[in-house]
Order: structure tokens, then C-alpha cells, then sequence
């Protein structure tokens, strides 16, 4: 009786059900043949294009592993289930092995991770090389801050913060770097994406292809605002319009102080000190009374707050004070506070900055 | 067969009595049972705790710029879930719990080889749990459970406590490691050779190595983490010469080979599940041995496939790809010899049986998920984005925690004498494998689409999905009460087990349930392999009739 399932063979049904899921795996896998992922995330880089290709190579050939793995489970499942009438403790089959089925099904997955491995191994250096070997290239350096970007273009003297212009069809390579913690540069939409390492540049190149403004996400828990490092945008754009930009760029800057003197101090814009505020300092810091702190203290009504400990010794804060603190940061029992490359802001961007914070009551 | 193995060096003689002290019994126990238990209780108490961790983040995330919890406590949730998952919860169960309460039974010895070393090393474990939950109260580490140094230099006392939590864990591992590696090299009963093991134990001897060899460097990364943030000695620190990625080598030295120790056992579980209720030999016996060793092996040899976007120089990358697709060949060679093991059965669909197909179907997605990782590319655009949060997820929940259910639903007879209902069991399993899939999913694509991991407001175009990974986050979470409900029930109104409810050929089978102290009586002979059904029980001198002591 022990003997009695010798007999088990690949039936018809067995066969059947093989018909089945291998329709269903040609269904699944020309669904991701035609699956239009550009229309959900955009291939704005060359990159891009080939990545999703190979995504969808790996995605292919999981159908059918996913659709034979699950449907050869439920069927013998369910065909081999012990039955009315038929004994609890009645032996199945007795195979234990089969020498050539087990050669198949290493040698197959080998043969497809061969593949993958291969076309995975041509892509890397695409994006290593440095476009520089190439004619008519750019190149940028990006830094991460807690938790701005800053964005440095060959002719640029100061950074460009939070935003990153780039020319249409140009490659382009960006040597990424932190100046505090681990920062990770992901543009979703040219699918590439490097931490930002303190102590380390590493180039990270591709050629954008389509005109667009794309979302920078932070990838890399940076600190209490890392969530907020997003919505922040590179702007392709064409050759023209980026010339533009640059050079508009150079004229602000060129009109704007590299020191912050009285003269520049006087002349601060309150409005565009809010923005900067809004983008910069709202992680650490509440437009609230000075002892409610958030990660440093409360900056509202700065200079007369009773809760200030300059007031307390009797020399309230001038604006100079705190214009020298935003230039070169503090390091006290309130805490640390980074300084002016650090939090990416310039001798104008400070002026804004104080100007905004005497009108905050 | 008549096998030449004799009982000549067989350890007999006395036994020691039982302790008579409730503190000896209980508490200080040395019994590879008691502490099995108490592992048991301590890792489910913290599960709970972790758990409910992820409902407040999957709260939190329920609308994009929720404010429910500021963006400290969310950092603080997601770290401390995950660490107390990973070290609190899935480690000591699998080994400590599984480990202790099954490998002894499984190859016919009376306890492990240190018995004292394996309280010792429980003992470790409570004041561990102590120190990451209290860590809250100093401000809880906000770098995720792998803590990347510069940030987690940064942060408050909370986080020294996270190290030396993990350090204490580390060491208990370790020591249980290699207490296991000796118990199964120096006391397998007469006969066991090492191809008439039951699957689990090859599977414990291979994680017991691991644990053993690879746990001492996370104990090292993280004292420099510890000396570093107390004492300012720059490890990790570059503004004062340190190295930040050294970090991620070290941590992740050990923690790639923790994903081994955290999923080989549950694949020995199944191993042990699915020829009980296929009534037939295990399909591959070797292959699924020998395949458990090579992913040992081999797993000591892809860390830095965590570190693709580290910067690392793309010939260094190569290799660990290359490796990383290699362990997807015998994890492979693995799930197909369970489905084939399912041919031909005569199968008895059990809720171990329900929770050992969620696992193969949950498991499979997990393993193609980690070759679409393993792929440099493609990697780094899915690199630390929430397709990785999927990934794990159906790795360790998918893997692990079915894995746990599984083969708690079946030892659970064998550790406290009593069944669980079946329909409770089964109405378990389909709460959580379909909450399971509703919760984690989802997650892949808004992972692709752009969404991070490690945030606590994200951009709105998210929300829709979000909002529905959080409510069958819930259901995820309340599907565990039927577990609770089952587990009282049957402790108060279960039905006997008897000795061997499933009809299984393991040796734990063989003895009363729950075991008597001690285990056997006569160190039992064994005369070949287990899972041949059909023929007559495989050993002699299994004497079933000690006085025996109940566990709980």
C-alpha cells in the first residue's frame, strides 16, 4: 500500500495547467512590454530610457517565475488535496529528487542572471565616465546642506541654491558632495541618484533630453527637515534659454555684495527675506517668542523679546549681532547653529534675512 | 536496515533532577525549553511594542502633510521599529525561540552544549529591549535602524543607548550562535549523520555560523560608533579624518548575513511543514541542504550591494552584484523544490500548510524584488526610495514573520500540549495575507514614481495611495488579535495534542508533549533520514514514558 502513489505522473491536467499559466505569463509579459512607464514618472535623460529598459527586461521574465511559482502551488494544492474518503496518514509520492529537473531550473535562472548581469554591467560606466572626455559638456557641483542644495556653474562666483539649470542635449556631470551629513541627490525623472558624502566628490554623469522642470528628492535621512527636502527643481531648458538664465544669473550676482557692511544691511528686502526664511530656517527655527524653541529658539520679535538673554544682561541684539551670527554660525549652550556656506546663503540673502526678522512682532 | 551504529558512546547515565525552585523552574532556567519560552514571550512583548510603532507611522503618513506627529517623534518611530524588528523580534525568535525549543528535540539531545551560556545569553536580551524602548525618554535615535554616521553623530544620548542595546544583542547572538554550532557538530544522537538532519537543523547550523562569525563585527562598528559619539575619537566623523562609508561597510558586513540569519530558519521551517502535510519526502533534500550552506557562504560576500549609491568605485561594484544574483540561485533551487514537493502529496491543508503557501507566494515576490535591486542600474534609481521599503518587507514580513506564524501554528502543540483551533488559524492567515499585500504592495510603485523612505510628510500626489496602505496597515495590525484571542483560548480550553498530532517523523514527535525534562530517556538511534513516509519510523530506543514536567 506504501507503494501506492508510485505511480503519480504528469497527467493531462497537469499539462493543462501548464497551457494556462503560460498564456497568462505571455499576457503579463507583453503588458510590461507595453507598459508606458514614461507616462507615469517622465525619461527626462538618455539614462533614463535604458534603465527602464532594463527594469522592464528584469520585470519580463518575473512574470513567469511569479505566475508558475504561485499557480504550480495552487494547483498541486488543490489537485493533490487529501480527498473524501482517503486515508489521513496515506503516503504520497515517494520521489525525492530528479537529477534533470533540478539541472533546469539552476542552470535557466543562472543563464537569465548571466544575462541581466551583462547588460546591467554595460550600462555603469555611462554614468561614471565624466562627461568632460566629451566635447560641448557641463559641469556642476552640488552640495547638500541640511537641507538646501547649492548649485556651483563654472563662472558662477557664488552658488545658486535650490535650483539646477542644465542645457537640453548637453551631457552633463555632477560632481555631488555634502559639506555636513549624508545628503542623497535623486532625480527620479533621469533616474539617477547619489549620496552626497561628506569628505567625498563623486561624479555622477547623463545627458538630459527633454525640456521640463523635474522634482530633487533627498534620499538619505539628513535630519529633523529631510522630509522637507523636496519640491525643490531642475529646469531643463534649451540652449537659449539657458544661456539666459546663466547670464542673468552672473548680473545679480555680480550686483550683489560679497560682504555684509552696514550699507548692505540697510538695504535688505523684507519680502524676499520672508521666502528665504520660509525655505532656510523654518526647520530649526518658529516665527514665535524666543523660549519656544523648535531645534534652535524662537525668532520673532528678536530684538525686544523680554526672553532673550542678551536683554536679560541688558545689551539687546542689533542687527549687526545677528547678521554676524548668520555669516559665521554659533556654537553655544542654544545649540549649533551653521554658518553662511553651510546653510547656503549669501551677504545679500543675509541683508534680506534681518531686514525680515526686525519686521517679525 | 540495520544500520552499525551501536549505544556504546552514547551519554547515558543519571539524570540530573528537575529544578525544584519556581526561580530555577522559571526564571534562571537552563532548560533549552524554558528559555525557548521566555524568548518567546519577551520577543512577542516587543513585537507588539514595534508594531504598534508602524500604526503611528502608517497614522502618521496617512495624509501628506499630516501633523499628527512632529518630524522628530516620526524619526524616533521608524528607527526604533525597525531596529527592535529586526534584533528584538525576528532574530531572538527565530533563533532563540525556534532555535532553542527545536533543534535540541530534533536531533535526539537533552539540552544544548552550554546550557548556562544559553541563559546567560538570554538574560542579555530583556535589559537590550530596556535600552532601545527607554531610549525614548532621552530622545530616541532618528537615523533608521542602520544609524549612517555623520547624522547619528548628531543626535541625543538615545542613540549611545541604541548602541549599547545592539551591543548587548550582539553578544547574546553570538554567544547563542556558538553555542548551536556545537550542539549540532558534538550532540547529534547515534546515527544522525549530517545527511539525516531535519531541514531545520541544517538550516539553524548554517544561521548559528553566521550569527557566530559575523555579529562580532557589528559589535565592533558599533562600539567605534559609541566611543565616538562619547569621547570624540573620529571614526566616522570626516571633518576630523573619520570615514563615514567605513560605517556602512562594517554594519553592513554583518547585516547582509543578518538577512540570512533572519530568513534561513523560516526557510527551514517550511522545509520541517511541508513534507508533514504532503504526507511525502521533501523534494530536494540535498539541493535545499547544501543550498542553505551556499547562501551562508556566499552572503558574506554582497554587503556592499547596500552601498551602490555610496560611492564606491563601479569595479568595485561589479563583483557584489555579480554575488548578490548568485544568492538568488540557490534561494531559487529552494522555492522550487517546495512546489514540487507539493506534487503528488496527499495534503492535509492545515493552517501551518496556509501559512507556509502565503510564505512561498510572499517570499517568491520578495526574492524577484531583491534581483531588481541587485542590478546596479536599476538600483540606483530604486535605491532608499519606498520599493526598497517593499522589498524588505516582503523578505522579512512576507518571509520571516509567515515563517514565524508557520511553524508557531505547528510546534505550538509540541510547546504547551494543547492545539489551536484551526478556523481561528485560518481566519488569521487571511486577514494577514491579504492585509499584508494591501499594506506593502502599493509600496513598490510609489517607490518608483519618486516617493523616499525615511519621511514623514511627502508630496500629495502620493496621498491617495498612502491613505490605503494605511488602512490595511490597521487591518494588518488587528489581524494579530485573532492570533492573541487563539493563543489564550487554547491555553485555557485547547484540545490535547498528544504526542504527535500531525502524524510527523521529526524526533520532537517522538516524546510527550509538552517534552519531559530532559527530553529523552535513552538517547534515541537513528537510522536514517525523516521525511520517508511510507516506511516504519526511522529509530530505536525511544523510550517515551518519563515523569515529565509541564512547561507553562
Amino acid at each position: 500500500m506504501s507503494m501506492g502513489h508510485e505511480e503519480h505522473k504528469l497527467d493531462a491536467g497537469f499539462w493543462r495547467a501548464t497551457i494556462v499559466m503560460g498564456v497568462i505569463s505571455a499576457l503579463g509579459m507583453w503588458g510590461v512590454v507595453i507598459f508606458p512607464i514614461q507616462n507615469y514618472v517622465p525619461e527626462a535623460a538618455g539614462i533614463a530610457v535604458q534603465i527602464d529598459w532594463l527594469f522592464k527586461f528584469m520585470a519580463f521574465f518575473s512574470v513567469p517565475i511569479l505566475v508558475y511559482v504561485n499557480g504550480y502551488m495552487l494547483y498541486f494544492t488543490v489537485r493533490y488535496r487529501n480527498r473524501k474518503g482517503q486515508p489521513i496518514d496515506e503516503p504520497g509520492s515517494s520521489i525525492h529528487d530528479h537529477k534533470a529537473l533540478e539541472f533546469w531550473w539552476t542552470a535557466i535562472p543562472s543563464a537569465l542572471m548571466l544575462v541581466l548581469g551583462i547588460l546591467s554591467y554595460l550600462l555603469i560606466p555611462t554614468y561614471y565616465t565624466a562627461a568632460s572626455a566629451k566635447t560641448n559638456s557641463v559641469t556642476i557641483e552640488a552640495i547638500g546642506h541640511q537641507f538646501s542644495w547649492a548649485f556651483r556653474y563654472p563662472g558662477l562666483r557664488d552658488p545658486v541654491p535650490d535650483e539646477l539649470h542644465l542645457p537640453i542635449n548637453v551631457p552633463v556631470t555632477i560632481d555631488v558632495t555634502s559639506t555636513d551629513v549624508i545628503h542623497s541627490f535623486w532625480v527620479p525623472a533621469f533616474r539617477m541618484k547619489q549620496d552626497m558624502i561628506p569628505g567625498m566628490v563623486v561624479p555622477m554623469t547623463f545627458t538630459p533630453t527633454e525640456i521640463g522642470k523635474y522634482e530633487i528628492v533627498c534620499t538619505e535621512f539628513c535630519g529633523v527637515g529631510h522630509s522637507g527636502m523636496r519640491d525643490r527643481f531642475v529646469y531643463v531648458q534649451s540652449q537659449n534659454d539657458f544661456d539666459a538664465w546663466y547670464a542673468g544669473e552672473k548680473t545679480k550676482q555680480a550686483h550683489q555684495p560679497t560682504e555684509v557692511t552696514a550699507a548692505v544691511l540697510a538695504s535688505g528686502d523684507a519680502a524676499a527675506g520672508q521666502a528665504l526664511f520660509q525655505s532656510h530656517c523654518t526647520t530649526c527655527h518658529n516665527a514665535a517668542p524666543f523660549d519656544q524653541r523648535k531645534v534652535g529658539p524662537g525668532l520673532a520679535n528678536l530684538f525686544n523679546d523680554p526672553a532673550h538673554p542678551e536683554l536679560l544682561s541688558g545689551k539687546p541684539p542689533t542687527p549687526a549681532d545677528v547678521a554676524e551670527i548668520l555669516e559665521h554660525g554659533l556654537t553655544g549652550s542654544y545649540g549649533q547653529m551653521p554658518n553662511e556656506q553651510m546653510n547656503g546663503i549669501s551677504a545679500k540673502d543675509i541683508a534680506d534675512l534681518v531686514a525680515y526678522l526686525k519686521t517679525l512682532k | 536496515m540495520q544500520a552499525a551504529v551501536g549505544t556504546a558512546h552514547v551519554p547515558h547515565g543519571h539524570i540530573h533532577p528537575p529544578p525544584d525552585t519556581f526561580i530555577k523552574k522559571y526564571i534562571f532556567s537552563q532548560d533549552h525549553k524554558v528559555i525557548a519560552v521566555q524568548y518567546f514571550i519577551t520577543s512577542g512583548l516587543f513585537f507588539v511594542l514595534a508594531g504598534l510603532l508602524a500604526e503611528m507611522m502608517r497614522a502618521q503618513l496617512a495624509s501628506a502633510n499630516n501633523t499628527l506627529l512632529s518630524p522628530q517623534t516620526y524619526n524616533e518611530a521608524y528607527s526604533v521599529h525597525g531596529s527592535a524588528m529586526v534584533w528584538l523580534v525576528i532574530i531572538p525568535i527565530l533563533t532563540g525561540a525556534f532555535g532553542n525549543l527545536i533543534m535540541p528535540l530534533q536531533i535526539g539531545a537533552r539540552d544544548v552544549a552550554f546550557p548556562w551560556l544559553n541563559m546567560f545569553s538570554f538574560w542579555l536580551f530583556p535589559p537590550a529591549g530596556i535600552l532601545l524602548f527607554g531610549s525614548f525618554i532621552w530622545g530616541a535615535p532618528e537615523a533608521g535602524w542602520t544609524e549612517y554616521p555623520p547624522i547619528s553623530l548628531q543626535q541625543s544620548f538615545g542613540t549611545s543607548m541604541w548602541c549599547m542595546a545592539i551591543f548587548l544583542i550582539g553578544v547574546s547572538s553570538t554567544i547563542t550562535g556558538l553555542n548551536f554550532l556545537v550542539t549540532i557538530i558534538k550532540m547529534r544522537a547515534p546515527g544522525m549523520t549530517w545527511t539525516r538532519m531535519p531541514l531545520f537543523v541544517w538550516a539553524t547550523a548554517v544561521t548559528a555560523f553566521l550569527s557566530f562569525i559575523a555579529t562580532a563585527n557589528l559589535s565592533a562598528a558599533l562600539l567605534g560608533l559609541l566611543i565616538e559619539r562619547t569621547f570624540g575619537v573620529p571614526f566616522y566623523d570626516p571633518a576630523k579624518g573619520g570615514s563615514p562609508v567605513l560605517w556602512q561597510h562594517i554594519f553592513w558586513f554583518y547585516s547582509h548575513p543578518a538577512v540570512y540569519i533572519m530568513i534561513l530558519p523560516a526557510f527551514g521551517i517550511v522545509s520541517e511543514i511541508l513534507p508533514t502535510f504532503c504526507r511525502r519526502p521533501i523534494f530536494g533534500y540535498k539541493a535545499i541542504a547544501y543550498s542553505s550552506v551556499a547562501i551562508g557562504l556566499v552572503s558574506f560576500a554582497v554587503w556592499a550591494h547596500h552601498m551602490f549609491t555610496s560611492g564606491l568605485a563601479p569595479w568595485v561594484q561589479l563583483p557584489f552584484m555579480i554575488m548578490t544574483m548568485i544568492v538568488g540561485i540557490p534561494t531559487g533551487v529552494k522555492i522550487f523544490s517546495w512546489v514540487a514537493t507539493l506534487w503528488g502529496g496527499n495534503i492535509r491543508l492545515t493552517t501551518p500548510l496556509y501559512f507556509v503557501l502565503g510564505f512561498l507566494s510572499t517570499f517568491t515576490f520578495g526574492g524577484i524584488t531583491g534581483i531588481m535591486l541587485a542590478s546596479v542600474p536599476a538600483d540606483v534609481h530604486e535605491h532608499a526610495t519606498y520599493f526598497v521599503v517593499a522589498h524588505l518587507h516582503y523578505v522579512l514580513f512576507g518571509g520571516s514573520v509567515f515563517g514565524i506564524f508557520a511553524g508557531l501554528y505547528y510546534w505550538w502543540p509540541k510547546m504547551t500540549g494543547r492545539m489551536l483551533d484551526e478556523t481561528l488559524g485560518k481566519i488569521h492567515f487571511w486577514l494577514m495575507f491579504v492585509s499584508f499585500n494591501a499594506t506593502f504592495l502599493p509600496m513598490h510603485w510609489i517607490g518608483l514614481e519618486g516617493m523616499p523612505r525615511r519621511v514623514s510628510t511627502y508630496d500629495p500626489q502620493y496621498q491617495d495611495t498612502n491613505l490605503f496602505i494605511t488602512i490595511s496597515a490597521f487591518v494588518l495590525g488587528a489581524s494579530m488579535l485573532v492570533f492573541a484571542y487563539n493563543a489564550i483560548k487554547s491555553t485555557i480550553s485547547g484540545r490535547e495534542a498528544g504526542q504527535n498530532p500531525w502524524g510527523a517523523r521529526t524526533l520532537e514527535w517522538m516524546i510527550p508533549s509538552p517534552p519531559p525534562y530532559y527530553n529523552f530517556e535513552d538517547i534515541p538511534v537513528v537510522l536514517s533520514g525523516p521525511y520517508d513516509y511510507g516506511k516504519p519510523l526511522p529509530y530505536r530506543e525511544i523510550k517515551g514514558d518519563l515523569s515529565y514536567m509541564p512547561l507553562v
